[in-house]
């Protein structure tokens, strides 16, 4: 049965030239789970919204949408309030109380349902999903897995039928992530829920969607099975989609010549049965030369260093000693309130440890010198319009310039925004911009004072693969350029693509330090999921896509 | 409570009042954040019961004459009943503030005033997520040289006013998201809104809300009559306890150590059950 059906459905923001949406056709069937995926700006979030049509957005619309086989229009507010769910992207802003129960119950209070009623849904729900111990926490106090839990837990509690995701992991790290999209999984194959969702991160999801969807300039692009679409965008070259693909099948395709559609795999497991049955290759194994260099200068140096952030809170870091030489690439990463981000913001001398002791180029950190030093340090923060104070993005950094009283300034801004490919937007509001611009933008106006360390705390969050990938290779022209970076990330096929040197946080303490290479091979589950397919092969271990096709194929060839 | 302290001004009455809501106050959170204000209620007493004789002189008995103007007892009397009377207050919202989180507060306003109620429940939330916020553009400005502790006076002022325009454009921006996600939700549909309400009286409740409103009866009756009182213009009056007064006085005590006598009653049954 066709649940909701999208004819020719376009649609224009006021004051706006270009269509956002173009001639949208999209049928799902009752109990489908479909995927929408493509860059930034694609139209997929409008087309989302319009499905919810308490919170549609106001413009030009044409074209029909109906529900069940009768138009929106002709549905009265209440039921589709409450077969249509919606879980937004940022668990920060969708969660209203104070206290989980009254969230959990805030859809139920506004269409008045019997408190009987709601106690028997509510009862029904905690137990299912075993949140009984969130139960009475207050919701600032929930991380942001439990917080998307909560929004979607308050969602089933109205019994949608259909149920709308708007990139709801991109907030997330990717333990937590993968729980909600198995969570998604489960209410679709045992609730028969439908699911819809917008996502960028689409690694996992091409194994667990019946449909996948990409669109592109507001129109849809390909639209089928998961093998068939990423089948149809490989033998195409689609440069636009190739990213999107799972490395897993990218990596097989690339190494078996036209597989049929069923050979691609999907996931780890189908990938290693994949590998084992490919035809006997000897791929040359070229010994990184990734050393760690002991001899270069320290910049940034800890020496047993405790923190805690309160008197009888549990200490975040405890013993821990770090040194951040010069030239280094650094990613550190670890769990969820491992302490990452308290020591990205102990080195940045935001944070005064208790004990212990924080030297920045050689020198001890003072209240002072934090301050009189900014021109050398950049700090792109996780949310990086906070940086911006003027209007538009060209104003910022003649303001910058002017600060810092930088020579030939245009002619920096003119290539610094050129390195970063925003020229376009030079002119725009930081705040219209996308995550991944507004990203660029903050970076371009941090380089132009030349800073000589960059600290990044998780620089991938809420990025689309496309944009990942622009970011990795602007960061590796900086970091060839002499810029020491350090960062702090979830991301491992990000860290393991660039970094230099990764490092393990955990309990408090710098537990592993070592090349990407040495770190993440043998590592069981914290690895790259090409690696997890080569472990334990007839293949030596790899790390990333990239490795596989320089070292592999090219002996094939020659 | 406060209604008690506003209606008997007799000091003996006041100062058990304030004793006991202090030892309330201890039983909520060991007095955590009592201790906070004691320098603000201790000063402030003291400025009360030093600066109301100076200004006040009326009374009959004089103590002694400064620059010309009497210094009378009654005056002197009055502010010691004044700074408990204040004392007692902040001491009740301490405890009020303990006690009635956001949510027991929605509850107890949203009968009557269901949509301001939410609001002002909304705009609780935001409080802590505006601080966390503005750390966050501290963070990022202090680090591009928006320093607010290094300059001049000027310069810093104007740091602190663009650090404030970026918390706002940042909220409005998500504002947005917020509504989004009530809308989403049934806020503002037509038809009653109801309310899932995890408190209720029990048969136990209403027993001792019959008994504290008898109580408060029978203070409020002896009360008018003028017990519990204690005349202090034009003159002093005598300190003296009628039985009535003792009656008078018994209730106020049972009223205000009742939460006292519940939460002790809890504590020695845990400790016996061990």
């Amino acid at each position: 049965m066709e649940i909701i059906h999208i004819k020719e459905l376009s649609f224009q923001y006021p004051e706006s030239d270009n269509y956002a949406l173009d001639g949208v056709n999209l049928h799902v069937k009752q109990g489908e789970f479909v995927v929408i995926g493509g860059p930034s700006g694609c139209g997929k979030t409008t087309l989302l919204h319009l499905l919810k049509k308490e919170i549609s957005p106001h413009g030009l619309q044409s074209g029909d949408i109906s529900y069940i086989g009768k138009p929106f229009d002709e549905w009265d507010e209440r039921t589709l309030i409450e077969e249509i769910g919606l879980v937004f992207q940022d668990p920060e802003n969708q969660i209203i109380m104070d206290d989980v129960m009254q969230e959990l119950v805030f859809g139920m209070e506004n269409l008045g349902y019997s408190p009987i009623d709601m106690r028997l849904r509510l009862a029904e729900m905690v137990h299912t999903f075993s949140v009984e111990h969130l139960l009475h926490q207050k919701t600032t106090a929930l991380s942001g897995g439990q917080k998307q839990l909560l929004s979607l837990l308050s969602a089933l509690l109205l019994k949608p039928r259909v149920l709308l995701l708007d990139e709801p992991t991109s907030q997330l790290d990717p333990v937590a992530a993968k729980d909600l999209l198995i969570m998604l999984e489960r209410l679709n194959k045992e609730l028969g829920i439908t699911v819809i969702i917008v996502e960028h991160r689409l690694e996992d999801l091409f194994d667990k969607a019946d449909r996948v969807v990409f669109m592109n300039e507001g129109t849809v692009v390909y639209d089928g099975k998961s093998r068939e679409v990423i089948h149809q965008i490989f033998n195409r070259q689609d440069q636009r989609f190739l990213p999107y693909i799972p490395s897993i099948s990218q990596m097989c395709l690339e190494l078996q010549h036209s597989p049929t559609i069923d050979q691609i795999p999907l996931n780890v497991n189908e990938g290693k049965a994949r590998l084992a049955s490919l035809p006997p290759m000897n791929p040359i194994v070229k010994k990184e030369n990734q050393k760690l260099n002991p001899d270069a200068e320290s910049i940034v140096e800890l020496k047993d260093v405790y923190f805690q952030y309160e008197k009888t809170a549990p200490m975040v870091l405890a013993k821990l000693d770090f040194s951040l030489n010069k030239g280094d690439f650094y990613a550190v990463m670890g769990g969820n309130g491992s302490g990452k981000t308290t020591l990205l913001k102990t080195c940045l001398g935001l944070l005064k440890p208790q004990r212990g002791s924080v030297k920045r180029f050689g020198r001890k950190l003072t209240h002072k010198s934090i301050d009189s030093v900014h021109q050398q340090i950049a700090y792109l923060s996780q949310q990086p319009h906070t940086f911006f104070i003027q209007d538009t993005i060209e104003k910022e950094m003649q303001l910058i310039a002017e600060q810092h009283e930088i020579q030939d300034s245009e002619q920096r801004i003119k290539s610094l925004l050129n390195l970063f490919g925003i020229e376009h937007l030079r002119k725009r509001h930081p705040y219209d911009c996308s995550g991944g611009e507004v990203q660029k933008a903050a970076l371009a106006c941090m380089l132009l004072t030349k800073p000589s360390i960059l600290f990044m705390d998780e620089p991938t969050r809420g990025l689309d693969s496309v944009s990942k990938i622009q970011l990795q290779s602007i960061l590796r022209q900086l970091h060839s350029e002499g810029l020491t970076i350090l960062m702090v990330t979830h991301d491992i096929e990000f860290t393991a693509q660039i970094a230099t040197k990764c490092a393990m946080i955990f309990d408090g303490k710098i537990t592993a330090e070592a090349a990407p290479h040495t770190f993440f091979t043998g590592n069981y589950f914290y690895t790259t999921s090409i690696n997890r397919v080569t472990q334990n092969s007839q293949y030596p271990e790899v790390l990333t896509l990239e490795e596989v096709l320089h070292s592999w194929q090219t002996h094939e060839l020659a | 409570m406060l209604t008690l302290a506003m209606y008997f001004n007799h000091p003996i009455f006041l100062v058990t009042i304030l004793f006991l809501l202090i030892l309330v106050n201890i039983s909520h959170d060991r007095g955590k954040d009592l201790r906070k204000w004691l320098p603000t209620l201790s000063i402030m007493s003291t400025l009360i019961i030093l600066i109301n004789p100076f200004l006040v002189s009326r009374g009959t008995t004089i103590l002694f004459y400064f620059r010309g103007k009497q210094v009378t007892l009654e005056a002197f009397m009055y502010g010691i009943t004044m700074a408990l009377f204040i004392a007692i207050i902040l001491v009740v919202f301490i405890s009020f503030n303990l006690i009635l989180n956001g949510n027991r507060f929605l509850y107890i306003f949203s009968k009557i005033l269901p949509r301001i109620a939410l609001m002002i429940m909304m705009a609780i939330r935001l409080v802590p997520l505006m601080k966390r916020r503005l750390d966050e553009i501290g963070d990022v400005q202090r680090l591009r040289g928006m320093s607010m502790t290094v300059g001049d006076f000027k310069t810093r002022v104007r740091n602190g006013m663009l650090r404030v325009q970026i918390l706002l454009t940042w909220s409005l921006e998500e504002a947005i998201h917020v509504t989004n996600s009530m809308k989403a939700r049934g806020y503002g549909t037509e038809g009653k809104k109801s309310s899932y309400t995890p408190y209720f009286m029990d048969k136990r409740d209403w027993v001792w809300l019959f008994v504290l409103a008898g109580l408060m009866m029978l203070c409020f009756y002896g009360g008018r009559l003028g017990y519990g009182k204690m005349i202090i213009y034009p003159e002093l009056g005598p300190w003296q306890f009628f039985w009535i007064d003792w009656i008078v006085f018994c209730s106020m005590f049972i009223i205000t150590s009742f939460p006292l006598f519940i939460e002790g009653r809890e504590k020695i049954r845990w400790k016996l059950s061990i």
